[in-house]
């Protein structure tokens, strides 16, 4: 009887304890110490701030599917006072997204329900979406913001601009980046010389730092048969063939070809080729390294090229200058007399290896260098890179890290891919294009948020549509061959190196657009980027200028400005006193170099210009760093009449 | 973040005795799980400890969101005059009378407050009756950007320090 009394009270004890544990487990829950400590260092501070309800904090949000409990503990988050305080308390940073609206993890990723530390933070085990590490937090901004330049996320804008201009297109499945333009092969054979391929192939940087062509770590027999491959390449696009050196190049005197070459030098430098090609690194780099070009490329087809750039090399963006005979043949005895490479490594005399054309042309298919370059009848090899419109999205199982050491997360593969592309496997075909480490993380960035996530469409921003200006007519000819594009904006189309000429004719005088395609000159003192002197006819400037008064104008910015001594003089002091606007504008070599200069603003530009762009410059560029200054009507007008006096 | 100082100042919020025995033998357990997290100092996650170096930007881990984004805006609007680094040595500089301010200049900028950097940001020198030479950037950039500038330019001058 005692024995079951005794067991009885034992039973009741433990029974007692058991159900004790219980309310006491939820009794010293991780996150309530959270929340007491919170409310004890909510005391020390010198303002008051509310203290928190002891209990879990929930935030739904419906739009986005989320269900977030970050703010059981991260308890400060919008709290100004606790800017400075220590973590999990910390405010959160003063973004565009208010956090009641988006929830936390639909930006920093992490398991949302989770209330300890250990399973919400860092890479918690079987949790597939870990949360971005600082370093990379905005590639969440790439998940909704698919537009070109994401204001407040200048990592993921210039990552995206790497993966563009790096090409990735060619290879792997993207969304929302163009392909590049990259030169045909067919043809190669007529125009580079062996050794220059041989070493341009191990390793293209050296010879142009900035180009597009990454480096594929090839083998030394691997670049000898894509040498002698790529030489029996004879033919150019459309059957076009090579034109005939003039005889003063292949047989004049020496004192003839010197005063030849002094002509070609002038020519060139009129021609600025340096605003787009780099000449031994200095300059543009939009274009080929021209420094050591003569000892690339042979004279015939240098000459031929001049003459008509899209001939040999289809849709290239080199204008064709308005070259006479004689002065093409100076040309070309000016670049064959200066820039020489005279440090080029020599190849010895080598017998090719028999089957040279079929493991050549294997190569080529290997590492699909027909992904960027065209050679005739050459299709797309089929085994390309992982499609990139989905690989944030890569499940840390479908990652193969191979023997390396690196933290196993998708963030640190993608940047260690980036930065050493061959790493985890000796057979991966991806090549070498150098990055550094800042480039490597704006590019891991970039695809980090390449999720393909389905996200409701009002969320959402998109990229605008590509423009589909294309003008037609002599005038459209003309933008083709002079290539303006290549630096020029037009309706959205083109690049932004040199000014969007959208509205041309409502900016400028008639006049002054004339004289300017005649002796162009940079307006702004610093820029490095000029306009070349293309040697354009009288007759083809007529089309040009008759063409932008018709369609680079609006109606909108016409306005007439009725001058008077008095408002002249209001004008001048309200330049020079109230706005400062020398801080930027020279007038008369005095004034600063940011913006272009104004002396003679009265024969350049049209006071309706002025005056609008005055009132909101952002509203024509959207990208120009003027400062909109509210200026009224009649300040406007005032400052239109000063300007338009600098005749 | 958790110590074990912190741990003992709730023994007051136990409700029975017994309660507190079998308390604190959870206690000592759940302080002790908290060791084996792998939490660091700081309370942040190595993101990159690897065999591949990684050289850290020293600078934009220091800064915090807002000085990045100031950061950014600062390179576009104010470095033409007041220099990348902020001494006032930008290429424009030198042809500007008077010179644009030195953001390193310690005592200089320590003596104004955050309201009256992002009122001359705001109004320009002349809304703060200072040179006319330095713009007003009300128009362009919205409050909150020039918060985030004044956050960035608040961050050379600590650097100077």
């Amino acid at each position: 009887m005692t024995k079951l009394r005794l067991s009885f009270a034992l039973s009741g004890v433990v029974f007692f304890v058991v159900l004790a544990i219980a309310p006491l487990k939820d009794f010293f829950r991780e996150w309530k110490w959270y929340q007491y400590e919170y409310n004890d260092l909510i005391t020390e501070l010198p303002q008051r701030v509310k203290p928190a309800e002891i209990g879990i904090k929930q935030l739904w949000v419906r739009g986005l599917d989320r269900i977030d409990r970050c703010g059981t503990c991260h308890l400060g988050l919008s709290e100004p006072a606790l800017q400075q305080a220590r973590q999990p308390f910390r405010a959160h940073p003063r973004i565009d997204h208010d956090f009641e609206e988006f929830g936390c993890t639909v930006c920093h990723e992490g398991q949302g329900a989770a209330t300890t530390y250990k399973g919400s933070v860092g890479n918690v085990e079987y949790w597939d979406k870990p949360m971005y590490p600082t370093k990379f937090m905005e590639a969440s901004c790439g998940k909704c913001h698919k537009e070109k330049e994401v204001l407040r996320a200048p990592i993921l804008t210039f990552g995206r601009k790497l993966i563009e201009e790096s090409n990735c297109a060619a290879c792997h499945r993207t969304e929302g980046f163009e392909k590049q333009w990259t030169p045909s092969l067919d043809g190669i054979g007529s125009k580079v010389n062996r050794s220059w391929l041989v070493n341009w192939l191990k390793n293209p940087k050296e010879y142009f730092a900035k180009t597009r062509m990454p480096n594929f770590l090839l083998t030394d027999d691997e670049v000898n048969i894509l040498a002698d491959f790529l030489m029996t390449l004879k033919t150019f696009p459309r059957d076009a063939t090579l034109d005939r050196l003039p005889a003063v190049l292949t047989s004049g005197t020496e004192p003839q070809r010197e005063k030849l070459a002094e002509l070609g030098a002038t020519r060139l430098s009129e021609a600025r080729c340096i605003s787009c090609h780099p000449i031994n690194g200095r300059g543009g780099t939009v274009a080929t390294e021209l420094g050591k070009v003569a000892s690339k490329v042979n004279a015939a087809w240098l000459y031929s090229y001049m003459k008509n750039p899209k001939r040999l090399q289809p849709g290239v963006e080199m204008p064709r200058y308005r070259f006479n005979e004689t002065e093409l043949a100076a040309v070309v005895a000016s670049i064959q007399s200066e820039f020489v490479d005279y440090e080029m490594e020599e190849q010895p005399p080598h017998t090719p290896d028999p089957s040279y054309f079929e493991k050549g042309r294997a190569l080529f298919k290997k590492y699909n260098c027909s992904g960027c370059h065209e050679l005739g009848g050459m299709t797309k090899a089929e085994e390309m890179g992982p499609d990139l419109t989905s690989i944030g999205a890569k499940k840390l199982y479908e990652i193969d890290f191979g023997r390396s050491s690196i933290e196993q997360a998708l963030p640190s593969y993608l940047f260690t891919k980036v930065k050493s592309p061959r790493v985890f496997s000796p057979t991966m075909k991806m090549p070498s294009y150098e990055f550094t480490d800042e480039e490597a993380q704006a590019i891991t960035v970039a695809l980090l948020g390449s999720t393909k996530e389905e996200i409701p469409a009002e969320f959402k921003v998109q990229p605008k549509a590509r423009s589909t200006y294309a003008p037609q007519g002599e005038f459209g000819k003309l933008v083709d061959d002079l290539a303006c594009f290549g630096c020029h904006t037009m309706f959205g189309r083109g690049r932004l190196v040199a000014t969007d000429l959208t509205l041309e004719a409502s900016q400028a005088q008639r006049k002054w657009i004339e004289k300017y395609f005649k002796i162009p000159y940079s307006l702004r003192p610093i820029l490095p980027e000029r306009m070349p002197n293309l040697f354009v006819s009288d007759a083809e400037i007529k089309v040009m200028v008759d063409y932008m008064e018709k369609v680079f104008i609006a109606d909108s910015v016409e306005q007439e400005v009725r001058v008077d001594q008095d408002r002249m003089a209001k004008g001048k002091i309200l330049y020079y006193e109230k706005y400062g606007c020398q801080a930027c504008h020279q007038i008369n070599l005095e004034g600063g170099y940011v913006g272009p200069a104004l002396d003679k603003a009265g024969s350049r530009l049209k006071p309706g210009w002025i005056f609008h762009w005055l009132k909101d410059p952002q509203a024509f560029k959207p990208e120009t760093i003027e400062p909109k200054n509210n200026l009224t009507d009649e300040e406007a007008e005032a400052l239109t009449v000063f300007l338009m006096s600098l005749k | 973040m958790r110590t074990p100082a912190t741990c003992h100042n709730v023994e007051y919020h136990l409700m029975t005795h017994v309660l507190g025995i079998v308390a604190f033998v959870m206690l000592l357990m759940s302080c002790k799980e908290k060791e084996a997290t792998p939490q660091q100092a700081d309370g942040t996650v190595d993101i990159l400890q690897t065999s591949v170096k990684v050289e850290e930007v020293a600078e934009s881990r220091l800064l915090s969101y807002e000085q990045r984004q100031g950061r950014h805006l600062y390179r576009k609007y104010c470095s033409v005059c007041h220099g990348e680094e902020g001494k006032g040595d930008g290429f424009n500089a030198f042809n500007l009378d008077p010179r644009p301010r030195d953001f390193t200049d310690v005592t200089y900028m320590n003596a104004l407050s955050d309201v009256r950097v992002a009122e001359t940001i705001s109004q320009g020198g002349r809304g703060v009756n200072r040179s006319p030479l330095m713009p007003s950037w009300g128009g362009r950039m919205s409050k909150k950007e020039m918060a985030y500038v004044v956050d960035y330019i608040r961050s050379i001058s600590v650097k100077a320090e």
